[in-house]
């Protein structure tokens, strides 16, 4: 049927006018977003919405109600603004529109109800600031940790890991399940940030400061132990601070005590391993194995390097055989990686201290160890029968 | 006529002169400038790692002097403003000129006290103490030296007979900007020197 | 003028490029900020490029860790002080005048001035490319990587002095529109029938001037840290690193809606202009505006919530934080009021207006989510965090300038800009922005943190990477479109004439472009939109405005005379700091150059006496 004249011409102006093509592209850019949330919503290796302790459980509980509440605002205020702008487009011929100049009931409306909307959102969020801020008073038996930020690494230190005993370690944090841990957070050069989403939101270690937060691993959340989580540090500390990673990892209480018992130097019990013994010793201007638990190396260590002198504190290595990564959270602990870590370490993570402190192993600009030599480190480092 | 009615005096929406108001929103920028460094002085308080701390090297007694020497500067530049209002030539050239070697004798007390603190141990870089009151005090040493070059520019002017009652406006804007950095020094002094000034070493200080 | 300066004569003509050294016409110093920030956009935005490419897949090695910590630092310092404050500066000076119904802005000279030390500070800042020191610490810089221990070259001086001799710029610039518009309203407008883009410089300008000494002392501090062995951020000499944070954010949060204020102000031009009603709510959204200038004082620590500031702090800024919003979802109702029972007319400057509102409701809603503390924890330093930045910024400032670019453009070229070119460039920018900063709320609450320059496979951040460098390019192509459509729309544009969007403000009342003297006869309004009024009046008298206000000879009207002696003040005062990276011989130089400028300048009248008759 032919269309009218009248008709044509409205079908036309509507098209240019764009109301047409503005709705139908609202249309789709709705559909596109709901997609994407559905696609961006799955959860990976470092991700806050799948927690695992009562903290990162109850900042996500906070924040997804207010994701909630943001979704809804946005769909009524873009609603409303996509309607308007729909609705009162410009017709060819129209009249000047009403001249109205503001409504104050609408104008009161719309501050008060976004003020109470917030403030209830606000006084929960005060609560649980307090409520959050150390481990509940019912929580038994936490275990304290101090956690020292370094470039580009972290330190931990258990001033009673279990039984009394001191233990010293780097990059992985052994933690048993349904316990409390408090950390303390400190700074041995630049700001960092200490963040492990599935337990906690971060805090910042601040050189002259001493912080803290707390978290705990919940075993009706984890499948199955031991059960690792992902942390980065997250305040921009310098070249190598995108790898500055960290593993937290939950054991039953079983495992742990008896990782805490067993805690001690490797045992050197082959030729190889005890050849990678002597080795060590051009290591240990940084580089610390308790020989009895006793930290006094260590300690002394980083004193000397705050005076001014040569040496860095670096990681302590004592229970590295029972860690599963190596530098800072970049590789997988074994036998390979670890050679290739220690003979180009600038390559795997560019502005690393070891190669610029180490002038005696590096100077030529070449490790001046051998394959060999590396073989025997490895058997005695990571413990290799 | 358009050109006639623009002949006109200068006419302002406030009736305030552009000038004057500009003068009036710097000084008021230049508090934020100053209440910065006096908020970094006041958090460090206490702070220094190391001696020498206030009580060591504050000279109470001879900072009184240079701050009433500072005040009477601005006795003589409310003379100067005065005297030019009534037309006094020999009365601008004298009080500018008097309000600037106040100035002058001020700055000459406050490097006297620079010099006497570096040979008591006391540098830029010795200890926050230090930082925190060399930057504080030299930034408003510069803004005095800044007033008397602007003074003397003004004196030059008058010398040559051409400050007067219609360029009242001119004395006006450079007696606002020695008033405030008058009333800078004396938060300055009341707070560095008769509060903060007794400070000793953190051990002494409470909750230090 | 003989004695000191009459070695050169005051210059007289308005032509060639001596005629914009010297010109202290707000209009082209208007101009002169546009082109300036304006290649700073694209530069800036090549910057991002980059980033995006190396972020498009993970374990990339296209560019390595020193390159990319510029890179980030560098397009992030550019875009917040070189491209959007300059941006604004541009239409503050071009508009304002115009707006108030004077002829141009206080202080002309010294309005040059503001824009000879931003060039200069710019090109020092720039200057670090040429010697290889880029600052790299982020373009907030905290202590203590910034002290020489840990960022021993020079990148950070070059960032330090480069923002000093910036600030010198914006607050000279700030008082001078803040004098102008208290001072300079036309006969009848008073502060309740200013615009509101005039309200906003207002408000901008009171931020400006009152929060950049804050970040100049923590600037100086830093320097002294650097190069002359204080302490104020030095962990081993007592210093406290939360030092810095404080100071840089009690201006820094100011700053935000400094870059936010302004756009703001010019989607509440465009909106009544385009729904052919007057803006809803004039005095709420004014009070809001206030309201939030005298609020954005008082939730700077929100910047520092993971810092360990204790709940008591914490507790504070959140609620200051979340309050904020409030004034600010007002402004967004009053503009939907203000479509809502109008007549709309999609045109470009329209649609990049409605694009903002859409935009900043997505940013500003993220922002009440890290207004939460606890929630924040999460956030903080993620992308989720620069997916908010982006909204706001880019969604939210820059289409805001994008509108004000095509609504003034013919008025002052007289020509207007390409419709279909630019309704391209409109939905290929907002598909584009959305596209790259969507994706990265997500992939920040899935753990990706800021400024890294790479991610391992194994945390399933690739796809959304790449949707979002794919989003980057759409932007490019978007942002070439609009550099072809100034291009050709200067060229062979249809023209404009006086008023082609019928508005209701003074500056569509005149020519376009304006007459060097703005307006014939200082006009006297009797309300708000006088425009409208005056045209609607006409009409009802059945004698409609035909054209705009009739030019005279420019001989008649008083006029501020060119001089050179802004841009030679300018060159002494970044000379100092240039001297502070070099040698301080220089700084010296660089002083008594400032010094003779200073003189020279106001021994100067404002009018050349030969001008006058």
């Amino acid at each position: 049927m032919k269309p009218q004249p009248g008709q044509l011409k409205r079908i036309r102006n509507r098209i240019s006018g764009g109301g047409y093509n503005y709705r139908r592209f609202a249309r789709f850019a709705m559909l596109a977003a709901v997609l994407l949330l559905l696609l961006a919503c799955s959860t990976g290796k470092q991700s806050t919405w799948d927690p695992v302790g009562p903290v990162a459980e109850r900042q996500l509980l906070l924040f997804n109600v207010l994701l909630w509440v943001m979704v809804a605002v946005f769909i009524m205020v873009e609603g409303i603004l996509l309607y308007a702008a729909v609705r009162y487009r410009r017709r060819p011929g129209q009249e000047l529109p009403n001249q109205i100049h503001g409504n104050t009931p609408l104008e009161i409306a719309w501050t008060i109800v976004p003020t109470i909307l917030i403030m209830a959102l606000g006084i929960w969020s005060v609560i649980t600031l307090y409520q959050f801020d150390e481990p509940p008073a019912s929580a038994n038996n936490v275990l304290h940790v101090n956690v020292t930020g370094h470039q580009w690494w972290f330190e931990f230190e258990y001033e009673d890991a279990g039984g009394g005993k001191r233990i010293v370690t780097a990059n992985e944090l052994k933690i048993p399940v349904d316990r409390a841990v408090r950390l303390t957070l400190e700074s041995d050069d630049v700001l960092h940030s200490f963040w492990v989403p599935k337990l906690a939101g971060k805090v910042d270690v601040v050189p002259t400061r001493t912080n803290h937060m707390w978290f705990q691993a919940d075993s009706d959340k984890i499948d199955s132990l031991p059960a690792i989580f992902y942390g980065q540090c997250a305040e921009f500390c310098g070249i190598a601070h995108a790898l500055m990673k960290f593993q937290v990892r939950v054991m039953d209480q079983q495992d742990y005590d008896s990782w805490v018992t067993n805690y001690g130097p490797p045992p050197a019990t082959t030729a190889q391993a005890q050849k990678g013994q002597q080795l060590f010793g051009q290591c240990v201007m940084c580089h610390t194995v308790d020989g009895n638990n006793d930290s006094s190396a260590q300690a002394s260590r980083k004193e000397a390097y705050v005076a001014g002198g040569a040496l860095a504190p670096a990681p302590n290595l004592t229970d590295l055989r029972t860690r599963g990564t190596l530098a800072a959270g970049l590789l997988d602990l074994n036998k390979e990686n670890f050679k290739r870590w220690v003979k180009t370490p600038d390559i795997i993570k560019p502005g690393n201290s070891m190669q610029a402190r180490a002038a005696h192993l590096y100077g030529s600009g070449q490790l001046s160890l051998s394959d060999d030599d590396l073989d025997a480190l490895a058997a005695y480092l990571l413990n290799l029968q | 006529m358009a050109h006639a009615a623009e002949h006109a005096i200068e006419e302002t929406t406030t009736g305030l002169n552009h000038r004057k108001m500009l003068m009036w929103v710097f000084l008021g920028s230049d508090c934020m400038f100053f209440a910065a460094l006096v908020a970094t002085y006041m958090v460090y308080r206490g702070q220094s790692l190391t001696g020498p701390y206030p009580i060591d090297i504050i000279d109470v007694p001879i900072t009184t002097i240079s701050t009433f020497v500072l005040l009477c500067s601005s006795f003589a530049m409310v003379q100067a403003l005065s005297a030019t209002n009534r037309d006094d030539q020999r009365g601008i050239r004298i009080w500018l000129l008097a309000t600037a070697v106040l100035g002058a004798i001020f700055i000459g007390f406050q490097i006297y006290e620079f010099n006497h603190f570096k040979n008591l141990g006391l540098t830029l870089g010795t200890n926050l103490f230090g930082a925190t009151f060399f930057t504080l005090t030299g930034f408003h040493g510069a803004h005095v030296t800044v007033g008397i070059i602007w003074l003397l520019g003004m004196l030059v002017v008058a010398m040559k007979g051409r400050l007067g009652p219609a360029s009242s406006l001119d004395v006006e804007l450079v007696g606002l900007y020695w008033h405030f950095v008058d009333i800078v020094w004396i938060i300055i002094f009341t707070l560095l020197y008769l509060i903060a000034g007794f400070d000793a070493g953190p051990a002494a200080l409470p909750g230090g | 003028m003989a004695s000191i300066t009459g070695v050169i004569a005051r210059p007289t003509g308005y032509t060639g490029l001596w005629g914009w050294i010297t010109t202290v016409d707000h209009k082209r110093i208007g101009v002169l900020y546009g082109v300036t920030a304006f290649i700073m956009f694209l530069i800036a935005g090549l910057e991002a490029g980059a980033i995006r490419a190396q972020l498009a897949q993970p374990d990339s090695t296209l560019i390595g860790p020193e390159t990319f910590n510029r890179l980030f630092t560098m397009h992030a310092t550019a875009m917040v002080f070189m491209v959007i404050m300059p941006l604004s500066a541009s239409f503050f000076n071009f508009v304002v005048p115009l707006a108030i119904g004077a002829r141009d802005v206080a202080f002309p000279r010294l309005n040059a001035f503001s824009y000879w030390v931003f060039l200069f500070g710019t090109l020092l800042m720039h200057a670090s490319f040429l010697v290889g020191q880029v600052p790299d610490a982020g373009w907030f810089s905290y202590a203590n990587l910034t002290s020489t221990t840990y960022s021993p070259n020079d990148g950070l001086d070059f960032w330090a002095l480069g923002l000093l001799v910036l600030g010198v710029s914006s607050v000279a610039a700030a008082l001078n529109f803040m004098v102008t518009i208290i001072n300079m309203r036309c006969p009848g407008m008073t502060m309740m029938r200013m615009p509101v883009f005039i309200w906003m410089t207002l408000i901008t300008s009171i931020l400006l001037v009152l929060a950049f000494p804050v970040i100049t002392v923590g600037l100086v501090e830093l320097v002294l840290d650097r190069n002359f062995g204080t302490h104020f951020f030095d962990t081993s000499g007592g210093g406290d690193p939360i030092l810095w944070q404080h100071l840089f954010w009690v201006f820094g949060h100011p700053e935000v809606y400094i870059l936010i204020l302004p756009p703001m102000g010019v989607v509440s031009e465009i909106l009544p202009t385009f729904s052919r009603k007057p803006l809803f709510g004039y005095p709420v959204v004014i009070f809001s505006g206030i309201v939030i200038g005298f609020m954005s004082w008082a939730v700077w620590s929100h910047h520092m919530f993971t810092t360990g500031m204790g709940p008591t702090a914490l507790t504070v800024f959140t609620i200051t934080t979340m309050l904020i919003a409030v004034p600010t979802g007002v402004k967004i109702f009053n503009w939907i009021g203000t479509m809502w029972g109008g007549s709309i007319e999609f045109k470009t400057p329209m649609l990049f207006a409605i694009g903002f509102i859409s935009l900043f409701i997505i940013g500003g809603l993220s922002g009440v989510s890290h207004a939460v503390a606890p929630s924040d924890f999460q956030q903080q330093d993620t992308y989720y965090i620069v997916a908010h930045i982006h909204y706001v910024l880019f969604g939210g400032s820059i289409f805001g300038i994008l509108a004000g670019m095509y609504y003034w453009f013919p008025k002052l070229t007289g020509r207007m800009m390409g419709e279909g070119l630019g309704k391209w460039n409109f939905w290929l920018t907002f598909i584009g922005m959305n596209l790259t900063f969507f994706p990265m709320h997500f992939v920040g609450l899935n753990g990706m943190p800021r400024r890294i320059y790479t991610y391992g496979e194994e945390f399933g951040w690739g796809l959304l990477n790449s949707l979002s460098s794919l989003g980057y390019v759409v932007l490019f192509i978007g942002m070439l479109l609009l550099v072809i459509n100034i291009i050709q729309s200067l060229r062979n544009g249809r023209v404009a004439g006086h008023d082609p969007w019928d508005a209701p403000t003074l500056e569509w009342s005149i020519s376009s472009p304006p007459p060097v003297y703005n307006f014939a006869e200082i006009p006297r309004v009797e309300g708000r939109d006088p425009y409208w009024t005056t045209k609607r009046r006409a009409e009802a008298a059945g004698q409609p405005v035909a054209g705009p206000e009739a030019r005279v000879d420019v001989s008649t009207i008083h006029m501020p005379s060119p001089s050179y002696w802004p841009a030679f003040a300018a060159v002494g005062v970044v000379l100092i700091a240039a001297g502070l990276l070099t040698h301080y011989s220089l700084s010296f130089v660089g002083g008594v150059i400032a010094l003779l400028g200073t003189i020279g300048w106001s021994n100067e009248p404002a009018t050349a006496p030969q001008s006058h008759h």
